[in-house]
């Protein structure tokens, strides 16, 4: 009996490292395996299995850091890049970096499931947008190094430092901006008789009457938006007037907000006018730029390289600063959406390490910044990086247009909001708004009021 | 004593040691949590502290309008998808049983094969036939029914269709099984002694075959209402809930509680509750129309 005790005991043991082993693992499939920046792939996840946090890492053994972000093309990519250049720069360091490729949701989920589960399966530096920043900040004190001596945040851009700090102290390092411009099709918009020259600081009304002509003399619809989740194009115009769902002291401000108003009233007129084509997810939406069905879209710099997809419509986009909102003062020709900034876990095992190579990357290399700006679109957050050539580059794909040198325009006129952290909430809320809206169902006011009090609910306020 | 002791001296060790494996587990992986959660549904994290509520968060559903929207759409896919499916099962599976039918196995296995698709498949698969380039826009088009593709997934309306729609391919083959194997079980003195009696097809159905399934009816009742109140990769993967949550389900909603918004696993908690409060209810209401002998 005593035997047959302890093989059930063994086995359960088993059983147990088995279930434990899966939570560690389960991220391989899902790893890009590209060889350039992650060294030696089949070392890692077999240290990473026997690494326990006790245990004491040997010296001459190279200790992992372990990375989550969302994008292959994007920032998976870019933080490949940073490995390769630690690894060139920091030979001594001797670290491997493990970038781990999940989807966004994927992240925020797993994340949240594993800070809320006591912080097992955590990685060691994890990519958050910062219109999340203060959700996991507030959520989940103390989970994040406090990073505020480790930087220079003089050196980065302010808005940036701001959405990642909170009560005086930085958490995270600013990773990418979302300078917000308008693409568009220049070949279609010559067919409907207008000019790079007419694309200019323009007004949504404007952009509406030669949206019309387009969808009238080429077929083609004017404008893309998701079609259950309008709200990029909301964002944009909201902050082009420098207001938000919440208002500097992280109240609701929904109801009473004339540019989200004006934002709902630009985006039901496009609707009306037949040039808007609400595509039916995000693949959608690249799928109808790419495949010509739809003439413009308006978003952060990383979204070119969806566009650059389509290599037969190569020199036939342009870019432009955003229309704004005519019937608002406040409201100027440059606004940002999205931006992520990278945090270190506080109580990750290798969290020095980590803070290393963040600083070792990411501060003082201009070069690097370069890079990822010519090969990812990825537009940085530090300022020294801006003086530097690649700003000055003509771009084929958009017909020689110095695109870098107009996100690096339009960054400065940014007007710095208090994104308050519950973006995902606000979103949902004026998605639903919108729907009632588009279906004719609600006013604008009335979808506002909705809208406001459903976000009130959410956050318990 | 002695009669108990025939079936040899270890046969209650035995017995336990062998069925303590997976009670262990079970206790571990569904007593455990169901009652940590249930914990959990008097709490309220704030600053990454749980603090004690009291019914503050039962009390939040009632004035929340997105859960009361996700429970009304839970339940007029209750109120529409279930009986439809039912009444299509017991069709399927009488016609599934006449004498007269060729090729049975054939029939059986293809009814019976959507049931082992995996949920998330084939829900994107529903999602791709009615999206705007899919195979049902198309086809309406060649007919002529539609000039331009419809957005199916937009309207609140035709959302909901499609998923009632992807619910029945999905499930009703589940149910056929059921009803199959029970009327199998139906004596055929039964049939006979109708046929004797001069019943015709009709009558013998509603009077002498739907009459004895009525356990099997009430089993697959249930269960669907279960699976119903539990809805959610469909919607998940179908709709996300939109548009305007009028897909949205509880255990969606419940998701996004959890994973989606800012964590709040206390209120989702408590809205897991309400679903199992709901269900109990749900059950002694259907016991009670099958009547006592159900």
């Amino acid at each position: 009996m005593k035997r047959k005790l302890t093989a059930t005991i063994t086995a359960a043991a088993l059983a147990l490292t088995m279930l434990t082993g899966c939570g560690n693992s389960g991220n391989a499939p899902q790893e890009t395996n590209e060889p350039a920046a992650q060294q030696e792939t089949t070392q890692d996840t077999a240290s990473e299995e026997t690494e326990a946090p006790a245990a004491p890492a040997q010296d001459g053994e190279a200790k992992t850091i372990t990375v989550w972000a969302w994008d292959d093309n994007f920032n998976v990519a870019v933080m490949k890049e940073a490995a390769r250049v630690y690894g060139e720069t920091h030979p001594e360091a001797n670290v491997n970096v493990d970038v781990v490729s999940l989807s966004k949701e994927d992240v925020y989920v797993k994340l949240q499931t594993a800070l809320a589960g006591g912080g097992n399966g955590l990685p060691d530096i994890v990519l958050l947008e910062d219109y999340v920043s203060g959700k996991y900040l507030n959520t989940f004190p103390g989970s994040f190094a406090d990073l505020t001596d480790k930087f220079d945040y003089s050196q980065y851009l302010s808005f940036k430092v701001d959405a990642v700090s909170q009560d005086g102290k930085t958490y995270a390092l600013p990773f990418d901006t979302g300078a917000t411009a308008l693409y568009y099709r220049l070949d279609l918009i010559e067919q409907a008789g207008y000019t790079e020259e007419d694309m200019q600081d323009l007004t949504w009304d404007e952009f509406i009457e030669i949206g019309k002509d387009v969808t009238e003399k080429t077929g083609v619809q004017m404008i893309v938006e998701i079609a259950n989740n309008k709200t990029t194009l909301v964002r944009a115009m909201m902050q082009s007037c420098g207001l938000w769902y919440f208002d500097k002291d992280g109240n609701i401000n929904i109801k009473n907000n004339e540019a989200l108003k004006a934002s709902f009233d630009i985006i039901l007129k496009m609707k009306e006018a037949g040039i808007l084509y609400e595509a039916e997810s995000t693949e959608g939406r690249a799928g109808a730029l790419n495949n010509g069905t739809v003439a413009s879209v308006v978003n952060a710099p990383w979204f070119i390289s969806s566009i650059r997809q389509a290599e037969d419509q190569k020199g036939l986009w342009r870019a432009a600063r955003i229309p704004r909102i005519s019937t608002l003062d406040s409201s100027i020709n440059a606004s940002n959406v999205g931006g992520s900034s990278w945090y270190v876990l506080e109580n990750s095992p290798v969290k020095d390490e980590a803070i290393a190579f963040l600083q070792g990357v990411w501060e003082g290399n201009t070069d690097f910044y370069d890079t990822i700006m010519r090969n990812q679109g990825a537009m940085g957050s530090y300022i020294p990086a801006y003086d530097t050539g690649v700003y000055e580059e003509e771009d084929e794909f958009f017909g020689g247009q110095k695109l870098n040198g107009l996100f690096a325009e339009v960054l400065p006129d940014v007007i710095p909001v208090n994104y308050g952290g519950y973006v995902a909430e606000a979103n949902d809320a004026i998605t639903t708004a919108l729907a009632n809206l588009f279906e004719g169902k609600v006013s604008i006011d009335e979808a506002l009021e909705q809208a406001e009090a459903q976000l009130a609910n959410q956050l318990g306020r | 004593m002695k009669r108990h002791k025939k079936t040899g001296p270890n046969y209650n060790r035995y017995g336990w040691a062998f069925i303590a494996m997976a009670f262990l587990l079970y206790l571990l992986f569904t007593i455990y949590p169901a009652v940590e959660s249930l914990a959990l549904a008097f709490q309220s994290m704030e600053g990454g502290k749980y603090t004690f509520v009291g019914l503050k968060n039962f009390k939040r559903m009632f004035g929340d309008a997105v859960f009361l929207q996700s429970l009304k759409n839970t339940f007029l896919y209750m109120v529409i998808q279930v009986p439809i499916m039912l009444m299509l099962a017991l069709i399927l599976a009488v016609l599934l049983n006449s004498r007269f039918l060729k090729w049975k196995g054939f029939f059986r296995t293809s009814i019976f094969l959507p049931c082992v698709t995996s949920l998330v498949a084939y829900s994107i698969l529903f999602k791709m036939m009615f999206s705007l380039d899919g195979i049902i826009n198309q086809v309406l088009m060649r007919l002529g029914i539609l000039e331009q593709p419809f957005q199916f997934l937009q309207n609140s309306t035709w959302a909901r269709a499609v998923i009632i729609i992807a619910m029945l391919w999905r499930w009703t083959g589940y149910n056929v099984i059921f009803y199959l194997s029970a009327l199998q079980n139906i004596p055929k003195e039964t049939f006979e002694a109708a046929k004797v009696d001069g019943a015709n097809a009709a009558q013998t159905l509603f009077r002498v075959t739907i009459p004895q399934l009525k356990p099997i009816v009430l089993l697959t009742a249930i269960m669907s209402t279960n699976g119903t109140l539990q809805l959610f990769d469909e919607t998940m993967n179908i709709t996300q809930g939109g548009p305007a949550n009028s897909t949205l389900t509880v255990s969606h909603y419940i998701y996004n509680q959890s994973f989606v918004y800012a964590p709040n696993f206390g209120y989702a908690s408590a809205i897991s509750y309400m679903v199992v409060f709901l269900m109990i209810i749900l059950a002694i209401i259907q016991f009670s129309v099958a009547g006592k002998e159900g």
